[in-house]
């Protein structure tokens, strides 16, 4: 079972239109939300007018409305990282409000078209405020981390070469094809809350909220429903789902938001939006002997719960595949009076290996070393490995990446006069798993087997993935095993769905919980007399048994490293500029493969967000910090048709901190394909350097040696 | 993004949309494609909706006794692909559609409803320019009136129309003897609208039209170019000629160009 590439159980339902996201839920007398949203990036509220009366209206809500009963978000300070937990979101805007869209009063109505109605009713008068906009000229620091190791300045006075380079990615929407959204329904009675919501999880949702509402994890139920896509921007709670279940406690009337595609990338968390300032010291060998990196996340106006969280990883990450022993780093996460960055798919890892790759690019460039030698001379090869910013690299085989990306690379192109055309290969390291996951186990009747899992998906095939690894250790078929996801009350407590991270926790819980209860039954069927054969006969022993077979497992490990080498090939018009992506070559190292299709699955998929990065995507907020890209005609989503070749490989080396040997590959395509295109493209250009996104205009203007146009 | 209240009526005739039309804050309802999204985004907040849907007499798309081209205002911007006889006598129309859009989109949006929307960035307004089409509108108090495309459209997303006024027919004169054409554009992703393009019409010796999309907020014929390319001039002299009064770098050599593109296209054996 482990290694067979089965379809996703769940495909036909959802071909077939069966499938149950949070909109398509009902409750009795639904009333639902809409919300009044600051026009402004920065300024004081002076005062709110709510309307007496209006078709339909239900209640409206303001901070003040809600008073005491919520909190700003719990938000996440890792270890030795500074950050400014003052800085919280707020539930609804109280006196300020610090980016366009910010929620500032809850509109409930007996319709979603007559709360719209009567929220243009509700009177804000704002006073505005100066607005910043660039994370490197803002004052104000919401979130830092540092880290030194070695002899810096000494590694820099000595070296043979000092490559320097300053990079930058501007701020991504995740665009779920479903946007995000919730119900929620207080019982009076039981005091119990529930919320359906469109998540990543159950156990992170039911933590935020608890915090925020102030009530014990114990009175409050998360139910995830089918969840249409989520890249990221589902892992922490929207402020208006916690606007929304405040009302429902107040009203004792079930509340449905479903965001709409103008609130979604107004208001939902971007992601990426960070530049940074790199120096690489060489001996006369090439061989990397320190690194100097000084990045700038703009975070936006307030901290999410895991608005920290990409930044930082983005800085641990920053020596790459190298051995570089000494370091010198630090983050810096700015106030912007934008909306709140939060992961989206790679969160940090990508921002890493796009500015280290470049730099080392750069770093061929001026050596005269070649880069795929220089790469080579400098790749990490015994394991585990400490890096300078303190991570545990605990496995890997970055030069066989490398090999085998090389091999299918595309062969290098002929100049024309027609078309610039360029190469580039990247490496990536991706930290992935770690914390904790659990899983349960109960025999059923007739030999089948329900698996209850804290790890809920959302398009990844954690189904079919969790059913194989469990037919392996059990030694049943796949048909028998059933999983349950995505209900607080019933699935066991666990941290989620995120950072390539659902197989090397989760799926390691499933296979710990199936270890337990085989060993369970080999002592009940001795006990009642079914005898001691290798297999056991679970009919027989379901049968047999007075009380359920069953059992559980919560699994916790150091985080593991993904990683992998990509090489692109790419042409640019030299007549308008236009970038085409000729072949993308993808080797993804997740260690031990459950299931090579879903792998598949997740490695384009990941490939082609990068794509979407390189070629188009890019949310703009302009000088006063109003959204410019706020919806599809100018956020640019690639379509199907603007996808090149992207031909895949894998390496497996298996991490030894699971009983899998597995790792994540949820975003390799994310991280490795950005910086790969990225040095195709300054390949082209003969070494001039262009931030993502690679327009036209932008490509035209620098092969013409024009004054380049916006960054 | 729901909608601010709105009425709606749906008309089965031309002559119950014109009478409609006459009511205060009236809006036509064709394919919806841009519409509804405007009316989503409480941009557009007309307090009636006239649907065409029904009216089957604006969908026609025929060619006339004299030769021309008679598209219907409710004719889907599908139909310009399907045509055998669009294809035969203006294949620039078939061309320039392959660019609106997507395949679903299309089957919905209508011709007419491009050019009235009259987004600077829309293909077949600028396609019509070339071809010299003829906009016939009607009103119920103000009768007919016929404007060329120059007329028609007077700014990003205006026209000339008046309030009560419908787009019913677009003309499309008979091709001249001969006559090829092409459209090339660039766009940021397949199927986005345009960041510009060059429509080209030429029987050497006899016509030529060369309209170009992102030089301006609206169609624009050049003149100059136009003559050179009947002329005979080379297709990199016309292409020059087409985007000279263009002032940016960038999009002046994109306009060339694409204008070269589709020249080559038209001259191509």
């Amino acid at each position: 079972m482990i290694g067979a590439p089965l379809r996703r159980r769940e495909d036909a339902r959802i071909l077939r239109g069966e499938t149950r996201y949070l909109d398509d839920i009902e409750r009795p007398e639904m009333a639902h939300a809409a919300f009044v949203r600051s026009p402004f990036a920065h300024a004081s509220i002076e005062s709110i007018s709510v309307p007496e009366s209006a078709e339909g209206l239900v209640a409206v809500f303001t901070a003040a409305e809600l008073g005491d009963a919520v909190r700003p978000f719990p938000v996440m300070e890792p270890a030795g990282t500074e950050v400014a937990t003052s800085e919280a979101h707020p539930v609804l805007a109280a006196g300020e409000v610090r980016y366009v869209g910010q929620p500032v009063a809850l509109v409930i109505a007996r319709s979603r078209a007559l709360a719209e109605d009567a929220a243009e009713l509700v009177e804000v008068e704002y006073d505005p405020r100066p607005v910043i906009t660039s994370a490197r000229a803002s004052e104000r620091c919401l979130m830092r981390w540092e880290s030194r190791a070695g002899d810096v300045e000494a590694a820099f006075a000595q070296a043979a070469h000092v490559v320097s380079g300053s990079y930058a990615l501007p701020r991504l929407v995740a665009a779920p094809m479903e946007t995000r959204g919730c119900i929620a329904s207080h019982d009076a009675g039981s005091d119990l809350l529930t919320v359906w919501c469109s998540a990543q999880d159950t156990h992170r949702p039911l933590e935020q909220l608890a915090h925020i509402l102030r009530r014990p994890e114990s009175a409050i139920r998360v139910i995830v429903p089918d969840v249409g896509g989520a890249f990221g921007s589902k892992g922490v709670v929207a402020p208006e789902v916690a606007a929304v279940a405040a009302a429902a406690v107040r009203l004792d009337v079930a509340v449905k938001w479903t965001e709409d595609r103008l609130e979604n990338l107004l208001a939902a968390s971007q992601g990426r939006g960070i530049e940074g300032d790199l120096e690489l010291a060489l001996d006369a060998d090439g061989r990397m002997l320190a690194l100097r990196a000084r990045l700038w996340s703009d975070l936006g106006g307030y901290l999410l719960t895991t608005t920290p969280i990409p930044p930082r990883t983005a800085a641990t990450l920053i020596a790459g595949c190298y051995d570089i022993g000494v370091a010198d780093v630090t983050v810096v996460g700015a106030q912007t009076h934008k909306v709140p960055i939060g992961p989206y798919r790679g969160a940090g890892r990508p921002d890493a290996a796009y500015m280290l790759e470049a730099l080392v690019d750069e770093a061929a460039r001026q050596t005269g070393i070649d880069r795929v030698e220089l790469r080579r001379r400098n790749l990490i090869r015994t394991f585990p490995h400490t890096t300078p910013t303190g991570l545990q690299y605990d496995s890997g085989d970055f030069e066989r990446c490398l090999d085998l990306a090389l091999q299918l690379a595309a062969a290098n192109p002929d100049e024309d006069a027609a078309c610039a055309r360029g190469t580039g290969v990247a490496l990536y390291v991706e930290r992935a798993g770690g914390a904790f996951e659990s899983a349960e186990i109960e025999l059923l009747s007739g030999g089948r087997f329900a698996i209850a899992s804290s790890s809920s998906p959302h398009g990844q095939g954690h189904d079919i993935t969790f059913a194989q690894i469990a037919a392996d250790r059990l030694g049943v078929p796949v048909e028998l095993i059933e999983l349950r996801f995505g209900d607080s009350a019933t699935t066991p407590a666990g941290v989620g769905t995120f950072g390539s991270r659902s197989v090397a926790m989760a799926g390691s819980a499933v296979a710990v919980a199936c270890d337990e209860l085989v060993e369970r039954a080999r002592a009940l069927a001795a006990e009642v007399g079914l005898g001691a054969e290798p297999a056991v006969n679970w009919t027989a022993l379901a049968q047999a048994a007075d009380a359920p077979l069953r059992a559980e497992a919560t699994f916790r490990s150091a985080n593991v490293f993904s990683s992998g080498a990509y090489a692109a090939t790419v042409s640019i018009d030299r007549a308008t500029g236009a970038l085409t992506v000729e072949h993308l070559a993808a080797v993804d190292d997740a260690g031990i493969l459950i299931n090579p299709l879903l792998v598949h699955g997740q490695v384009v998929g990941g490939a082609v967000q990068a794509l979407g990065e390189c070629l188009s995507e890019e949310a703009v907020h302009d000088e006063d910090g109003q959204m410019r890209s706020g919806s599809f005609l100018e956020y640019g989503l690639l379509t199907a048709a603007d996808i090149p070749p992207i031909v895949t490989g894998e390496v497996q080396t298996p991490s030894p901190l699971n009983p899998l040997g597995a790792k994540g590959a949820g975003e390799g395509g994310a991280v490795g394909a950005l910086p790969a295109v990225a040095n195709a493209v300054t390949d082209a250009l003969g070494g001039v350097y262009v931030a993502p996104p690679f327009t036209a205009e932008k490509l035209w203007r620098a092969l013409h040696d024009e004054a380049a146009g916006p960054r | 993004m729901k909608p601010a209240p709105f009425d709606y009526a749906p008309a089965t005739s031309l002559h119950e949309a014109l009478t409609l039309l006459t009511r205060e804050d009236a809006r036509p309802l064709a394919g919806g494609q841009s519409l509804v999204p405007m009316l989503n985004f409480r941009l557009a907040r007309p307090a009636l909706l006239v649907d065409l849907n029904p009216v089957e007499e604006l969908a026609r798309l025929e060619v006339a006794p004299d030769g021309s081209l008679r598209i219907g205002a409710m004719a889907r911007q599908a139909s310009l692909l399907h045509s055998v006889q669009v294809a035969a006598g203006w294949p620039l129309l078939a061309d320039a559609v392959m660019h609106v859009g997507h395949a679903a989109t299309r089957s919905r949006g209508t011709v007419g409803g491009s050019v009235a929307h009259a987004d600077p960035k829309a293909e077949l307004p600028v396609a019509l320019a070339a071809l010299d089409a003829r906009f016939h509108v009607r009103s119920r108090e103000r009768g007919s009136r016929t404007l060329r495309a120059a007329e028609f459209s007077s700014g990003p997303f205006t026209t000339a129309l008046r309030e009560d006024e419908l787009l019913v027919e677009i003309e499309v004169p008979a091709p001249h003897a001969g006559a090829r054409m092409a459209f090339a554009e660039h766009a940021r992703t397949h199927g986005d609208f345009a960041v510009a393009g060059a429509a080209v019409v030429l029987a050497p010796g006899d016509h030529a039209a060369i309209a170009l999309l992102g030089a301006a907020a609206v169609p624009v014929r050049v003149e100059a170019a136009e003559r050179a390319a009947r002329d005979g001039a080379a297709a990199p002299e016309v292409a020059r000629l087409a985007a000279a009064g263009i002032d940016d770098a960038y999009r002046r050599a994109l306009l060339t160009t694409l204008t070269e593109r589709a020249l080559r296209r038209v001259l191509a054996p």
